[in-house]
Formats: structure tokens, sequence, C-alpha cells
């Protein structure tokens, strides 16, 4: 479904990964310096970024991409192509491919703040700053206590999928759009968020369920304190931003990192996960003064 | 590049809305929220011993005066008008009297469109203000014509937005009785009485505001005028019921005839905006007030009862242009 948009592509196009996978990108405005918003995907596409990128690219070039699994990207079915690794990859193929040789990186979530932290630590002459929007580093302490709970009956199946029980590779099968619905109203929770919930369940429908299924396969390949250790490698300057109702990544995670690396943490208080849709504009001013404090850094 | 870590610290920022749902029934006005904008002015006028209370936003020119609508809700209703407006022109709004900072008085006949119209002409005269661009929502729309006809030289254009004015096809409802029959049960239409409003005031005005506001994502827009209706209260509102409105004053009772001898005797510039998705007054009504105008139309597609709170951009660079338009001509 094509809605409207605020701000059109100026460019866009696709690449190739290296393991074969097409990757679309887009890219908006010009100026310095190039940010490039990560995708949290396979669950939802490039614009979950909607409220962010007419703002941003009056004054930046913008770069935004479908994660492998949803929006025009391809949608690999098999585990192989979800790792890890394959994530922090896309980066670098959109980095390369659109000519980005150095951009500040906006994450949401784990796909985008944990893959982003470890591109940083990989090229960490190409980042040149990175904002953390609902803190999503694995490990780093509990899962929220719903997550443990379907995570370990997640390939099994059962004899009702009522709440949490929906995150369930069966479920997925027989009643995806449902659950995708329970799913985002569960972590957006602040009152009058229809719109943003109405659009990210149709992000989720239009992407692959095979694909989500593919990405519940694959196992996190670091423990706690190899997390920390590459958190803690992290050179760039960062800015988190958590809500303290976030019912995805527990607030824990923020403020472990902020005590690890000594990035300030913004803590929003009364929001839930999805801060960039929630809360539009005082993200986008976030990301703005973060960038302007890289701007004077450098010169 | 230098990587320079600023000291870890937390700001703590409290989004607006971000507090718990709540169900309207039997619930309490909220302390006023924050605003993006604040009055560079305030004052209170009196007049028959009614205080009413206006608001300046901004030293630019022309000056626009946003006028009451309904008392039901005050003018906090023009919340996202008042920031952008105010950027290039001169704001003027006031509480109309039954809301809001201003008085509740106990008469009917304080009540009367021409109060709020002579309400209008004293909140200019305190600001100072010779003539002005006005404008009104719904009931508001009446006012504006009444200050219009009543006060030619104090008024250069007018803009009428969903205008409730006595024009316009019936909407069929189900459940309504007469204002001051006892209905059978209270629900949907039938919460519009004297009974249903003192049954339950807030869940009238939840019910009413989901009808205003009948598009999707409407929750802030319908919280925030449930809030402003339980500023006041049914007995005030259901004194204002019975007050002199545009067709009232005609001994035959003819709306259709009493609003359009209004129209056709304003002389200044005019804009109507009418969303086609109307539900408390129909878009033809905003067609034939137009019409006897002979003012621009603007038919918003989808849109409901109230632009201005659930189609903001649109309706304010609406308001720009026709300001802009009438501040460049001549004379």
């Amino acid at each position: 479904m094509s809605d409207g948009r605020a701000r059109l592509p100026d460019e866009a196009g696709r690449l190739i990964a290296p393991d074969g996978v097409g990757i679309a990108y887009e890219v908006f405005g010009s100026g310095e310096p190039t940010i490039v918003l990560l995708p949290s995907a396979p669950i939802i596409h490039s614009r979950q970024w909607k409220g962010q990128v007419p703002y941003l690219s009056r004054r930046h070039r913008v770069v935004t991409f479908d994660g492998r699994g949803n929006g025009a990207s391809d949608r690999p079915t098999e585990p192989e192509a979800f790792s890890d690794d394959c994530y922090v990859s896309d980066v670098a193929t959109v980095m390369d491919g659109t000519g980005t040789d150095r951009a500040v990186l906006v994450g949401l979530c784990t796909d985008g703040v944990w893959r982003a932290i470890r591109y940083a630590v990989q090229q960490p002459d190409r980042v040149l700053g990175i904002v953390a929007f609902a803190v999503g580093v694995p490990r780093l302490t509990p899962s929220h206590p719903h997550y443990v709970a379907s995570g370990a009956t997640f390939d099994d199946e059962l004899p009702a999928y009522e709440g949490w029980n929906k995150y369930n590779g069966h479920y997925w099968r027989q009643s995806y759009p449902d659950f995708a619905r329970f799913f985002f109203d569960e972590i957006t929770s602040e009152p009058h968020s229809t719109k943003l919930i109405e659009d990210a369940v149709e992000w989720a429908v239009s992407g692959s369920v095979e694909s989500m299924l593919a990405e519940a396969q694959v196992t996190f390949p670091f423990d706690r304190e190899a997390v920390e250790a590459i958190c803690r490698d992290v050179r760039c300057p960062m800015l988190l931003v958590h809500g303290t109702e976030d019912t995805c990544q527990p607030i824990a995670r923020a403020r472990r990192l902020a005590e690890i690396t000594g990035a300030p943490l913004v803590e929003v208080e009364g929001a839930d996960h999805m801060i960039p849709g929630r809360h539009p504009v005082l993200a986008n001013l976030l990301i703005r003064d973060f960038v302007a404090t890289l701007a004077l850094e450098v010169s | 590049m230098v990587a320079v870590r600023t000291r870890p610290d937390r700001a703590v920022v409290r989004p607006e809305g971000s507090g718990p749902p709540s169900a309207a029934a039997g619930r309490r006005a909220q302390p006023e929220q924050t605003r993006a904008r604040n009055p560079d002015e305030t004052g209170v006028i009196e007049r028959d011993g009614v205080h009413v209370a206006w608001e300046r936003y901004g030293d630019g020119s022309p000056t626009i005066l946003l006028l009451p609508t309904w008392s039901i809700i005050h003018s906090r209703h023009w919340k996202a008008q008042i920031p952008y407006l105010a950027r290039h022109h001169r704001v003027v709004t006031f509480d109309g009297r039954g809301n809001g900072r201003s008085d509740r008085p106990t008469t009917v006949a304080a009540y009367d469109d021409t109060e709020f119209a002579a309400d209008a002409i004293a909140v200019l005269d305190a600001t100072g203000t010779d003539r002005a661009i006005i404008a009104g929502l719904s009931m508001g729309a009446g006012y504006a014509l009444q200050t219009a006809v009543r006060y030619p030289d104090r008024v250069s254009g007018a803009i009428f937005v969903g205008p409730s004015v006595g024009l316009g096809d019936p909407i069929p409802r189900a459940g309504v009785v007469p204002f001051h029959e006892v209905p059978p049960t209270f629900d949907g239409w039938s919460r519009y009485s004297a009974a249903g409003w003192r049954h339950d005031w807030g869940a009238f005005a939840e019910f009413f505001f989901s009808q205003v506001f009948n598009e999707p994502h409407s929750t802030k827009q319908i919280e925030d005028a449930v809030d402003w209706a339980l500023d006041t209260d049914p007995e005030t509102i259901i004194t204002a019921e019975n007050a002199a409105y545009l067709a009232r004053l005609e001994a035959d009772g003819s709306a259709e005839k009493a609003t359009l001898g209004y129209a056709r005797r304003v002389r200044c510039p005019s804009l109507v905006i009418h969303g086609d998705a109307d539900a408390i007054t129909h878009v033809s009504a905003g067609r034939r007030l137009a019409e006897a105008l002979g003012a621009r139309l603007v038919i918003l597609a989808g849109s409901g009862h109230d632009p201005l709170g659930r189609e903001p951009v649109k309706v304010n660079l609406l308001m720009h242009e026709f300001i802009e338009g009438i501040s460049r001509s001549p004379g």
C-alpha cells in the first residue's frame, strides 16, 4: 500500500549483500554529516523512520534501508541469512554502496542499536556517532519476563495463544496479523498511539512471516561478558534514549550501557518502546542536537 | 576526529500525553497542560458584571481574533492554530462566557449571541485593536456572523469553520429526544438532553466529542475536548442552551431565513472551511453559507466537525493564506 509521503527520496536503489541478498536503500537530501537510519527488521521496514526523514533531511543527507526480510529488500527464509554478522554486514553494504565514507548511525532496539555498535567497533573511522533509541543490547541485563516465558515455548504448539503466548512460531504461521496487532499494542502502550500502531501493523503484515520464523531460529552468538567487551570498544560518542515504560527493552539495559560506556542517557518518562514514532519532535531534536555537538568536535 | 565523551547524566523528559488513560465518566478536569506558546498579554473585560478573559499572542499584523464556540469548550480549542498564526500575526483569543477563565452567568440572556459579539468588540477595545479578522468554529461561526454584521467597521475578514448556523441537510440521529424531555435510557444521542447532561456530563462529553472527532486517530483531540468540557458544568450549558442564537431571533423560527439574512449583510471578505465527513453539521451548511456570503469555500475530504484540532496544518495554511490576501489588498 503506497501512502503519501511528506518527503520523497532523491535517490533509491538496490544493493547486493555478500551472501546474495538484495538490500533496498533510499537517500534523502544533502549536507554533512550523513545520517544512516538502521531498520528494525524483519518485523518492520524503513518507513519506521517516517517521522525523522523529512526533518533530518532538511539539513543532512539521510540514508535509510529496508532490512532483509521486509520492505523492498529480499526475504530470505534460511536462519543463516539472519545471523548477527549478516545484519552488521548489511550496514557495511549500505555504507559502501551509497558512497558513505562516514556517518552518524541511528537505531531502535536490537536490530538498530546493537548492529550500530558492532559496526562502529568494526569500522571506528566510519562512524561519527550513534544515537540509540530503546537501547536493545542483548544479554546486558535480563530480558523482560514475558519474553523469557514466551521464548521458552516459541517452538511449542500451545493449547491456546493468549497474551504473550502469541509470540510463538505456530501462532505466527496461523495468525500473524493478530500477533502483529498484539505486539505493537503491547510495546506502544502510551495513549494516543493508534496511528503508530496501525502503521507498524501494516509494515509487519507486508513483511515475510517465513523471514520472521527464520530469524527466530538464530541464537545470539555472544555472552554477557563478550557483549560488554564489544560495548566498551566503541570509540565514537553515543546518545542513549530510553522510555521508562519500555515493554520491549528493559531500561536497565540503557542504564547499564550508560554505565559501561559513559554515554549520556535521556530517560523519557512515561514513554514506551517506539520513541521515534511516538515522540518524533523529541527524537528529532535529540538527533539534531547530538549531530550538532559532533560537528563542533570535528571543527 | 576526537571522540569526546560527555559525563554520564540523565535528563528526564516528560512528553505530553504520557499520563495514564482515564475514563471520561465521572472524571475531573485535569490541570492545564503545558502550552507550545504562552500568551504575551492577558486580561479580563467586564460587561454587565460578567467577566470575560482574553489572551494576546504575538505582535504581528493584522490581528486575528479567534472567537469562542459553544461554551462546552473554551479558547484552548484554538491550541493548534495559536503557535503558528502568532509567528506571523497578532492573535487574540477569549474564553466564551460559561467556560475557561470567564464567568459562568446564570441568566439565559447573558448567553445570547449578541453578548458574545459584544464581548468580541470589548476584547478588541481592551487590546487596542481597531480592526481584526475574525474566525469561528461551529457555533463560533454564528458569533462571527453576528460580529461581522453588527460591527462591520471592526471586522476586516471572517473565517467560518464547520459552521453550525442553522443551515444544511439534517443528519439522522438515533435516540434523539426534545432537549427538556427525559429519555428512556442514557445512550448515544439521547445523552444530548438536559437530563442526560445532569445524569453524566463527562459521559455526554465523551460521546459528543467522539462524534465531533469521528476520524480515526483522534484520541488526543477527544481527550482534550472532554477535559475542556469538564471545566464547565451541565447547569451552565443548560442555561446557555436557551439563549438567542441566529434563528431563534426570528419570530417564525426559520433558521435558514435568519442565517442567510445575516450572511447577505456581511461586507468583508470571508472564507468557509467544512469537512465533508462532518457528523455534527452537514457539509451542505458550509456550501450554503459560502454561497450566501460569496465566500471562498474549502471542503476538506474526510474531515469531521473540528478540523482545527484534527487537521491543523491544512487549516493553518488556509487561514494564513486568507489573512495574507486581506493584508495585501488595498484599503
